[in-house]
């Protein structure tokens, strides 16, 4: 049981090491900005928990990240209202997901391989859309969305806790989670269990995309710019998040709190290694490692318990 | 004496596996091993082996106390173990799997391909096994990764073999050259130890039997005074018939026709007919084509060809999906494979197939999710703590009814039962034999495939032989297990 709780202890101990270590980590500027930061991860992160979950991968969440952004702010730049441009974001990363959902199962070729794929074909497509060149032209009051706060609380935090209690209530209480369950812990069986497994997984990959494409418009709006480089990267950054708070590749584990806290594990470390003056090359070593870390000590915990 | 283990103890956690385990094993002696699943009979095998490290008692090995850290280390005394499920190296040749961890060396240290490939087909040769050496382990079925086993066990040259039910997934042929190995073996002055859960095999091989039952030894005397009812009683510890037998039930309407049923290459030209109340038994040798028909059937194979008629109308399933809402059930032969969810809890493999019925708006209902799986518990006595339990945590017999229960509690009709006994103890095939039983009388139809003859004798209340792919006859279910082999392997004795 304390095991089971390790990746929330890290995070307390992390915050509260961080909260001694420097005098500017609690304050409200420094943790609305983490918030913010972590925010566009996370999103990312809840999707992927799903994916992950289903025994699958999606590698390709950066190059959608960066097309959502891009079709979004493109639909403002050409006069459309904000409302229609986070649509069109949100719906473009749905299509992007539900194709990699589609190759998967039509062409029966493993998720990694085929989100390998369109993580090059979207990234390119989205240069070959936008010439290369970042969108400027974007409403003001676009800058709400990753900007604004509501009575004092961050915007972002909103719609994450919203996201958050969407994907769990999908993970616990629906069908389609459970059948995500499913499929990840063994394909087969779910497959003679008459499940349809082709139609689950597309949904899932589906949402994936569309929380990412959410994730993209936030991003777009953080940086008031459609950009076409946007989010390389941060696909590892999501699965990362996934992995620490116990999610499984091989699938039929994970949970949207253990992503939650994976996430900002990763968002504190950052920051905290920011405020410290810490080598922004040492950050990523220190990262890198507490990856391993994480999933060794939850490995241990499994085995010891099978 | 060459092996000997007193009060051998052997704990995983809080749950202890053995606790008084003893076992003793002379050169030139076959010794069998018996209990139902979860007695302790593989964790024996594997403190034997080197595989798990004993907690307490005594080891000892040509009479000098010995404590394996590793499989190496058993090996260098002589002791090595077939495996039930194969740990072979799958995209090795047959030749590089024998001598996998010992290749033959070379010049230079290097590994002598040509003398392993060599020595294996000659081991190949001696033994008349329908392996070729140089072929890749991947494709082999089953019955062909045991024999690779064996050879490798031989090839090392060991004074005391384990084989752990070796014959669960070999035909007949297979099997008579298995045990022809065993004898040559033990005339040899090799000691073996087998474990089986087929009695038929016993009186044949046996010398001494040692029976395990919950963690202990509880009995070990010669094959030759041991009776097999005194035998049972041993394994479960209180009185059970060794016969299960069924009262027919008149049959009612017919419920599944199969008509000029065809799923190449496995499957041709199939008719059958199954009518409520039924049990109907499928046999055959092993490669006859009775799981790929019963898949076909299912809608797992999309070149499968024929007509299929249920409750009278006629179908045609592109995905199991469609059989499922047809009320047909399949209960896979490969229970970890393709029937379980090992990593999930008891209660969602329970209601994995029935979960549109709980679940209005695609919205789970826990509560009704709750009340199926405790009724599902009670009525298959599936043993555990509570629903909340790993399915793959269970017992071979549990997990059984783990699968069962997903498709008695989705309320199906139709059932392809693939053999549904195959690794699970006694106890557990009769309890299983009776849930079959209650279901066809409450007007489910039963298709049966079984490779041990006298359970289809026992259940099945007609009996259809296949051969090739085809159904070579139709047998009534009081015939003999002669009968139903005559049928099976017709084309062999006509040539």
């Amino acid at each position: 049981m304390i095991q089971r709780l390790l990746p929330f202890l890290t995070l307390v101990v992390l915050f509260v090491a961080l909260s001694i270590a420097s005098p500017h980590f609690l304050t409200a500027t420094n943790l609305s900005s983490v918030v913010r930061q972590t925010a566009v991860f996370n999103i990312m992160a809840l999707g992927m928990t799903l994916v992950i979950i289903s025994s699958g991968v999606d590698l390709s969440v950066g190059s959608i990240l960066a097309m959502g952004g891009l079709m979004g702010t493109m639909a403002m730049s050409k006069g459309q209202p904000i409302l229609l441009g986070v649509a069109v974001g949100l719906a473009t990363g749905a299509f992007f997901g539900f194709l990699n959902g589609l190759l998967i199962t039509q062409l029966k070729i493993s998720p990694f391989i085929v989100t390998l794929g369109t993580m090059g074909i979207v990234r390119g497509l989205a240069l070959v859309v936008s010439n290369g060149l970042p969108v400027h032209e974007i409403p003001k009051d676009f800058s709400y969305l990753g900007e604004g706060t509501v009575v004092g609380v961050p915007f972002v935090l909103l719609l994450l806790v919203v996201c958050a209690l969407l994907v769990h209530f999908i993970l616990e209480n629906t069908k389609l989670g459970r059948y995500t369950f499913a499929i990840g812990s063994n394909t087969d069986a779910a497959v003679y269990a008459g499940i349809p497994v082709k139609f689950h997984t597309n949904a899932i990959y589906a949402i994936c995309g569309l929380l990412t494409g959410l994730a993209g418009m936030i991003e777009a709006s953080r940086l008031m710019t459609g950009q076409p480089t946007a989010g390389q990267g941060y696909e590892l950054q999501a699965i990362a998040a996934v992995v620490i708070g116990g999610g499984s590749l091989r699938g039929g584990e994970g949970s949207v709190v253990g992503t939650l806290i994976g996430g900002f594990i990763m968002g504190l470390l950052a920051n905290g290694c920011d405020l410290l003056g810490i080598n922004p090359y040492v950050q990523q070593v220190i990262i890198g490692a507490v990856i391993i870390l994480a999933v060794s000590v939850d490995e241990l915990r499994k085995r010891r318990t099978v | 004496m060459l092996l000997e283990l007193t009060g051998v103890e052997k704990r995983f956690g809080g749950v202890i596996a053995l606790r008084n385990g003893a076992l003793s094993v002379d050169a030139g002696e076959v010794h069998l091993v018996m209990g139902e699943n979860g007695a302790g009979k593989s964790t024996m095998m594997k403190i034997i082996a080197g595989l798990q490290r004993r907690d307490g008692g005594v080891m000892k090995w040509r009479g000098e106390v010995v404590d394996f850290a590793n499989p190496v280390e058993a090996a260098r005394m002589g002791i090595a173990m077939v495996h039930q499920e194969s740990l072979l190296a799958p995209h090795l040749s047959v030749a590089e799997n024998i001598f996998l961890g010992r290749e033959l060396r070379g010049r230079f240290g290097l590994v002598d391909r040509a003398a392993m490939t060599q020595r294996a087909r000659q081991l190949i040769a001696e033994h008349h096994f329908p392996l070729q050496a140089e072929w890749q382990v991947e494709r082999l079925s089953p019955a062909g990764k045991q024999l690779v086993e064996i050879c490798r066990a031989i090839q090392h040259g060991t004074s005391l073999l384990i084989f752990d039910e070796p014959t669960s997934s070999l035909s007949e042929s297979e099997t008579k050259e298995v045990f022809k190995i065993v004898r040559t073996l033990r005339d040899r002055g090799t000691g073996v130890i087998y474990i089986t859960h087929r009695m038929d095999e016993l009186r044949s091989m046996g010398d001494r039997v040692t029976i395990l039952r919950d963690g202990e030894t509880v009995h070990t005397e010669a094959m030759s005074t041991l009776s097999t009812a005194q035998m049972i009683r041993y394994m479960v510890g209180r009185e059970v018939s060794a016969l299960y037998t069924r009262e027919p039930v008149t049959p009612g309407a017919e419920m599944l026709r199969v008509h000029n049923f065809s799923a190449p290459p496995a499957v041709k030209d199939v008719s059958l007919t199954v009518r409520a109340g039924e049990i109907v038994g499928l046999a055959g040798l092993i490669g006859a084509g009775r799981t790929e028909l019963c898949k076909a059937i299912f809608g797992l194979d999309r070149n499968a060809r024929g007509s299929l008629w249920v409750n009278e109308r006629p179908v045609q399933f592109k995905t199991p999906n469609a059989a499922v809402k047809a009320g047909v059930a399949l209960i896979p032969e490969d229970r970890q494979k393709t029937g379980l969810a090992r990593e999930l809890p008891i209660a969602w493999n329970v209601t994995m197939a029935g979960l549109d019925a709980i679940s209005p708006y695609g919205m789970i209902r826990h509560a009704a999710e709750k009340t199926i799986t405790a009724q599902s518990i009670e009525r298959l006595r599936i043993r555990c703590d509570s629903g909340a339990q790993k399915a793959g945590r269970l017992s071979g017999g549990n997990q059984q009814k783990v699968v069962i229960s997903k498709w008695v509690s989705r309320g199906a009709k139709i059932f392809l039962f693939d053999e549904p006994t195959r690794g699970i103890d006694i106890g557990a095939k009769r309890e299983v034999f009776e849930v079959m039983d209650e279901l066809a009388r409450q007007g489910a139809a039963i298709l049966m495939v079984s490779s041990e003859l006298p359970e289809l004798l026992q259940v099945a209340d007609r009996i259809l032989v296949m051969r090739h792919g085809r159904i070579a006859g139709e047998l009534p279910g009081r015939t003999t297990q002669e009968e139903i082999m005559r049928l099976a392997a017709l084309d062999t004795t006509e040539q």
